[in-house]
């Protein structure tokens, strides 16, 4: 091999490293802005407040002051609180109830938004106009003044029989579901769409395909659509929960926010409220999350 | 009755001699379709339902729309349920003095111009670079971002209270402007998400095409992908802008005074109207604060997002098709 040849060979894999170098390079700068904003306003916060958990913080004119207890707020908020606890579970439970209403109803109007009829256009933008006015003061404004509620509750009288039906542990949470039943399918707005561009991925030609072979429109969902559609409902389930953990008649919020300016139990109280309250939803997540592994691993076997 | 019998057999064949013809098939087909939903009758029952869960939808929105136009005596009449005797504009009047409109129609405006263009901005660059560019710790940086998606804002806004303290930010839109300069506004998580779906989907070949015409990494950004993802910057701009008209919650933290948004001054429109009169609206026995004027305050609230949405809501359903969204 001649000189000139490895020196060409070698000024070429340089040129090859200086373009890695150079993708690398503008990656990171790209990512820049990102990564500083990661580390002010989320990590460095993050972490903070995992360390104002294990202490009790009060707020002198100079600034914190901690006094470290461990595990102490921990064991208060689960053992000697006597509200935290019964709002968290009970708010769970709702959370739960709510996550099947919001994407069944997401599911089934956007399969009924996705069928060819005159004024599509309208019903679709009904359908999405919640999330615009969905807003904290004035949900909890409607909700006050009983705008939420579907109207025939009060005229057949469900109360009473939902309190037969399900016995006094589960009907907490149903009423209080049924009272806000309008208000919590608001919150759909974003699944419906989600739904609905989901739906654009499958192809026409799959329908035409079993229409050939003599499947009803009724079969065609359950053997195609219902399945195309798995990985957007896990999705919608995870945007859900996302969804309330800021829901702004969320009692756990509530609770955690008047913690914090409470003098006896102050910043770090508060803090291991919002963390025990995060680690549930995290778990809830973290569920559904396996749920929609399994099942799109199972399609995959098929 | 043999007879009878006879008589209905022979009304049945005729029946269905008529229903054999040809002009009764196309009928039939007109109505109920080749395969059931296409025909009228599907469409007609889909309408139907729609109109049904829409109407129940709408229900709270006419609720306020008509509260906001009682008076007094219709509010207090139990026989009136939806549509006022009488039309009363001294709610919208008193709303709009006890939310001091003009100024915290600004304020909001500000927060959410400016910030919604921040996260188009940054998001897309975030989103690129996740997308296309390749480097070292990618996986991790989605990673971290899909997880500080989930993070709620309850857990860190009591360091952040204080770091903004610090900075002197407090009571001042820097509070929100400066985070979402830097990728940290308002679920800018879903927004990156969003933008690096829609470039990956872009073709490769596209890239590699500019590249050999020698256009740089920021050309190749700025003048090709970027133009492209006009789409996906809209609906980013519209939901990004939406969701800081309506924020509550950061803003109950960090605006306590003067500089407040929309939002917060509903909660004190109360406290405004009957505080020191400076207004020209007179709260009297007569004329006292209902139901109607706070509903007056919320639609005031949300008419501005309202009338951009319809105004762009034609473009807007046709990018969600567009962009991807999903995955």
């Amino acid at each position: 091999m001649s000189a000139d040849r490895i020196e060409e060979l070698k000024r070429r894999r340089r040129q090859q490293w200086l373009e890695v170098l150079r993708e690398q390079g503008l990656g990171y700068l790209f990512m820049a802005p990102w990564a500083i904003g990661f580390l002010v306003f989320m990590a460095i916060p993050l972490g903070w407040s995992l360390y104002l958990t294990f202490n009790k913080v009060k707020l002198t004119p100079e600034g914190f002051d901690y006094a470290w207890r461990g595990l102490g707020n921990f064991r208060d908020a689960l053992l000697l609180d006597h509200v935290y606890p019964v709002k968290l579970l009970t708010y769970i439970q709702e959370v739960i109830l709510m996550i099947p209403i919001i994407v069944i109803f997401a599911l089934f109007v956007s399969l009924l938004l996705n069928q060819s009829f005159p004024g599509r256009f309208l019903f679709r933008a009904i359908f999405f106009l919640p999330v615009i006015f969905a807003t904290g003061q004035v949900l909890t404004e409607l909700f006050s003044q009983g705008a939420g509620e579907l109207p025939f509750i009060d005229q057949y009288n469900v109360k009473p029989l939902v309190q037969q039906y399900f016995g006094p542990r589960f009907a907490e949470p149903i009423l209080g579901i049924l009272g806000k039943v309008v208000i919590i399918l608001w919150y759909s707005g974003v699944q419906i769409l989600i739904f609905i561009a989901g739906f654009q991925t499958i192809s026409k030609s799959v329908y035409e395909a079993v229409r050939i072979d003599g499947a009803t429109p009724w079969e065609s969902f359950w053997k195609i659509t219902l399945p195309g559609a798995v990985p957007f409902i896990g999705l919608n389930a995870i945007y859900t929960i996302v969804d309330l953990f800021t829901f702004p008649l969320n009692p756990v919020l509530e609770e955690i926010k008047s913690n914090m300016f409470k003098p006896d139990t102050g910043y770090g109280y508060a803090s291991a409220l919002a963390w025990i309250y995060f680690t549930i939803i995290f778990l809830l997540l973290s569920v559904v999350f396996l749920l929609i592994r399994k099942a799109a691993l199972r399609r995959r076997r098929v | 009755m043999v007879e009878l019998v006879q008589r209905w057999s022979a009304a049945k064949n005729k029946i269905r001699q008529v229903w054999i013809g040809r002009k009764a098939q196309k009928v039939k087909r007109l109505i109920i379709g080749q395969y059931l939903n296409d025909g009228l009758m599907a469409k007609a029952v889909i309408c139907m339902m729609l109109s049904f869960i829409a109407y129940l939808y709408l229900q709270p929105l006419l609720y306020m729309v008509t509260t906001m136009v009682k008076p007094l005596s219709d509010l207090l009449d139990p026989t009136i349920k939806w549509i006022p005797r009488s039309l009363d504009w001294s709610n919208l009047k008193k709303a709009w003095y006890g939310l001091q409109y003009p100024e915290a129609f600004r304020n909001t405006l500000i927060i959410a111009l400016i910030c919604s263009i921040f996260q188009v901005c940054i998001c897309a660059i975030t989103g690129y670079a996740l997308a296309r560019l390749r480097f070292f710790g990618r996986n991790f940086a989605f990673f971290l971002i899909i997880l500080s998606f989930m993070v709620p804002p309850q857990i860190i806004i009591i360091p952040l209270y204080s770091i903004y303290g610090e900075l002197g930010w407090l009571n001042t839109p820097l509070v929100f402007l400066i985070p979402a300069l830097f990728g940290q506004g308002l679920r800018s998580a879903l927004f990156i998400i969003i933008f690096r779906q829609f470039f990956s989907t872009l073709p490769k070949a596209l890239e590699e095409a500019a590249k050999v015409d020698g256009a740089s990494g920021f050309y190749l950004f700025a003048r090709i992908m970027l133009p492209l993802a006009r789409p996906a910057a809209l609906v980013v701009f519209l939901f990004s802008f939406i969701w800081y008209w309506n924020m509550y919650y950061e803003p109950s933290m960090f605006l306590n005074s003067s500089f407040t948004p929309l939002s917060i001054r509903l909660n004190n429109l109360e406290a405004v109207l009957l505080g020191p009169d400076m207004s020209g609206v007179k709260i009297t026995a007569q004329n006292p604060i209902t139901e109607g004027t706070k509903m007056a305050g919320a639609f005031m609230i949300i008419a501005p997002p309202l009338l951009v949405y319809m105004i762009a809501q034609r473009w807007f359903v046709e990018s969600i098709d567009r962009t991807g969204l999903v995955e």
